[in-house]
């Protein structure tokens, strides 16, 4: 008898102090708190944290394009457009300009950061403003049935193969327009024009940022030319002058249209590959950025969450960003299309075999640099509208290559001056 | 004391200088309160905030007076934008105001099923512009489109014709969805107009010998001037905030880039909302000011006959 009431205090007392430690590891439980971030997102996401830590999540999202002015009218008129947004490489000189977000050094421990290579993009003037949770660079992307069936037995390494796998997969009737390029005056237009100025061997500024792609012999000059020339040979569709690199992705090489993405996303591959989602499943495949030298290079376009100041529940926000960037669920996110950021999460699903083009993707992640090593500048989102509506007027034949080169040289001085 | 008996009696009626004050304020007063809220304020806010320098990426918000204003001379894309809206403004308002008079004529004639034909036309106008957009972007579309299958279909070779790689044809393009979605409020105002007009006037014309153009050019738009004046004055002030169609169809190419979409690149791209609003601070005096041209001189014509 004694030894059950003994028994009985001593499980008693277990409950006890395991309800403590319970709520120790969950001391946010019952918190609501609002994330904002592109669609699509896992379906499960505010269910599975609010499982783990009992805070409840208001998961709202939008399209990619239509999260920036959201973000920008309420921060401007100074309330949380949520408690933990999305926050894009690119922004990262305005928003530090207009401190609207809470730095996270202190508040991050060093490993993630070291584990996190990327993070590096988000920090200005020492502050980390953002946490990467998913790992976007470049790298090329081929259809390996297309190639197959054009009988091109070897993947291009330099641009000058590119050029002559396009010509024997149009001259084969595999595609006829092999190349997607989005030439429309958007941010993808900017970005595939960054990747060839990398790939011909050069950089858009110099550590002052002055610009060194004026010159016919620069290599910003001479990726425009190569753009033009792609599609004067009708490598790439006249039509891209008005579309989007994602209506390329979904409307013309995951339908089969197309064989090769310049400017590939590797989040992408997991869509490509599913029957559900493509026409091209099981052929879509990553391969190393081609270059005028042979040897790759590429850059990174991550995007992190953050939190912005006005936020009234910064602590619990702070427990969002842990968990959605942590190992575990960086490996589990893969499966809606976003790359891991950690190094050590990327290894893991290599090593597992869980990876689309895991070899190429490791390999070519390794490549990645800072498009801006000085970090990224607070005119970067006016200089790169310069970007592509040259690019675009260009494309369209209303201004030469000269003339294009010289408006985002204006553009650039421009946005600086401001 | 006689006045104040008088006071007192009207007062006590209620219809008195004092009461009608009252009573006439407090009907007025919503409208009043609304506008001031909804119209007035943030007007005059926006002409004041356009004289100061508002950039949350720079701290304080200083006074620059028409620094805003002189930039708008040594912007490079600025020039562009406005001789797109501008063409878009001559293009709309002539479309909008030829056709759609004509259309209003043709459905005046319309005996049988009128309200059935009208209802048909109004449907671009009641559909949101973003949709009409989408509709015309699958019109355009170079491989698929309704337009080149068209054309092509009568042996005219444009297949793979791509609308927006040539500036006019752009234009024209974005114009025509325009003009798609807009013409019918033109229709709707001019027939209204049309249908009061006293049938004798054209029995008169008609025992004098009149022809259907000498009644048309002679009665009908004589009488319907005031009601083209006011679609003409709507369809200016709609050409200058055209947005939604040139954003679908082409981005923010700056071959068919509006006024209106380098307001939202400069406000929410490049965060300079003092410099946004300084520009539709603008494009609201000169459509303003374009609209009251015409539409005085019509109006005043209209009066005098």
């Amino acid at each position: 008898m004694r030894k059950s009431i003994v028994s009985l205090l001593a499980s008693a007392a277990l409950a006890i102090a395991t309800t403590a430690v319970a709520q120790d590891a969950r001391p946010f439980a019952g918190t609501s708190i609002t994330v904002l971030m592109p669609s699509p997102q896992g379906p499960d996401i505010a269910s599975a944290f609010e499982a783990e830590t009992g805070i409840h999540v208001d998961l709202q999202t939008l399209s990619w394009d239509d999260i920036r002015p959201k973000l920008v009218t309420a921060l401007v008129a100074g309330t949380a457009p949520a408690d933990v947004t999305e926050f894009d490489w690119s922004w990262t000189g305005q928003f530090n300009a207009a401190d609207w977000f809470v730095p996270l050094n202190d508040l991050i421990d060093a490993e993630t950061v070291e584990d996190i290579g990327v993070a590096k993009i988000f920090t200005v003037d020492g502050k980390l403003l953002g946490i990467p949770y998913t790992n976007d660079f470049r790298v090329m992307l081929i259809n390996k049935k297309h190639f197959s069936d054009a009988g091109i037995a070897e993947v291009p390494k330099t641009l000058d193969e590119l050029v002559a796998a396009a010509k024997q997969l149009k001259e084969k009737g595999v595609s006829q327009y092999p190349i997607g390029l989005p030439l429309s005056a958007t941010e993808g237009a900017s970005t595939s024009w960054y990747l060839l100025t990398k790939a011909f061997g050069g950089e858009l500024f110099d550590k002052d940022f002055n610009p060194l792609f004026v010159q016919p012999d620069s290599a910003g000059y001479k990726a425009l030319a190569f753009e033009l020339m792609l599609l004067k040979e009708g490598l790439v569709d006249p039509a891209s002058t008005g579309l989007k690199d994602t209506q390329i992705n979904e409307g013309m090489f995951s339908q089969g249209l197309t064989s090769i993405m310049i400017s590939g996303e590797p989040g992408r591959l997991g869509q490509m590959n599913d029957p559900k989602q493509s026409k091209v499943a099981g052929q879509a495949e990553a391969i190393l950025v081609a270059t005028e030298s042979g040897t790759t290079r590429s850059f990174g376009l991550p995007e992190a969450l953050a939190i912005p100041k006005v936020s009234a529940n910064q602590e619990a926000a702070l427990v969002f960003v842990k968990w959605f960037t942590s190992r575990e669920h960086q490996k589990k996110n893969l499966a809606n299309g976003f790359l891991p950021t950690r190094t050590s999460a990327l290894s893991e699903l290599n090593a597992e075999g869980k990876l689309n083009s895991g070899d190429a993707l490791v390999a070519q992640s390794k490549t990645v640099e800072a498009l801006f090593p000085q970090g990224t500048p607070p005119w970067y989102p006016q200089f790169s509208s310069g970007v592509n509506t040259a690019i675009n007027s260009a494309a369209k034949g209303q201004i030469t290559i000269d003339q294009a080169v010289q408006k985002i040289a204006e553009a650039a001085k421009e946005a600086m001056a401001q | 004391m006689t006045a104040v008996a008088n006071g007192r009696q009207s007062s006590a009626r209620g219809v008195g200088f004092g009461a009608d004050t009252i009573l006439g304020i407090l009907l007025v007063s919503p409208i009043l309160l609304t506008m001031t809220a909804l119209v007035f304020y943030p007007m005059g806010r926006t002409i004041w905030d356009s004289l100061h320098r508002v950039n949350p990426m720079q701290a304080g918000t200083p006074f620059v007076g028409l620094d805003n204003y002189v930039r708008m001379f040594s912007d490079g894309q600025l020039g562009a934008t406005w001789t797109n809206t501008l063409i878009y403004v001559v293009l709309a308002v002539a479309a909008e105001t030829i056709f759609g008079v004509l259309a209003a004529a043709l459905i005046n004639q319309v005996k049988i099923g009128r309200r059935w034909i009208l209802a048909a036309v109004i449907l671009p106008w009641a559909l949101p512009g973003v949709v009409n957009s989408v509709i015309w972007l699958w019109i355009y579309q170079p491989g698929a489109g309704l337009l080149n299958g068209i054309l092509s279909a009568i042996g005219l070779p444009f297949e793979n014709h791509v609308w927006f790689n040539d500036r006019a044809s752009a234009i024209v393009a974005v114009t025509v969805v325009h003009v798609w979605r807009m013409m019918p409020l033109t229709i709707v105002i001019v027939l209204a107009a049309m249908q009061s007009i006293p049938s004798h006037l054209y029995e008169a014309a008609r025992i004098d010998g009149a022809t259907r153009g000498q009644m048309f050019g002679l009665i009908t738009l004589p009488l319907v001037r005031s009601a083209i004046a006011v679609s003409m004055t709507n369809a200016t002030v709609n050409a200058f905030n055209l947005f939604d169609e040139a954003w679908v169809l082409a981005g923010s190419s700056l071959e068919t880039r509006p006024i209106l979409v380098q307001i939202y690149l400069e406000t929410f791209q490049n965060l300079r909302f003092s410099y946004g609003m300084a520009l539709s601070v603008s494009i609201t005096f000169v459509s303003l000011l374009v609209s009251l041209v015409y539409v005085l001189r019509v109006y005043r014509n209209t009066r005098f006959d």
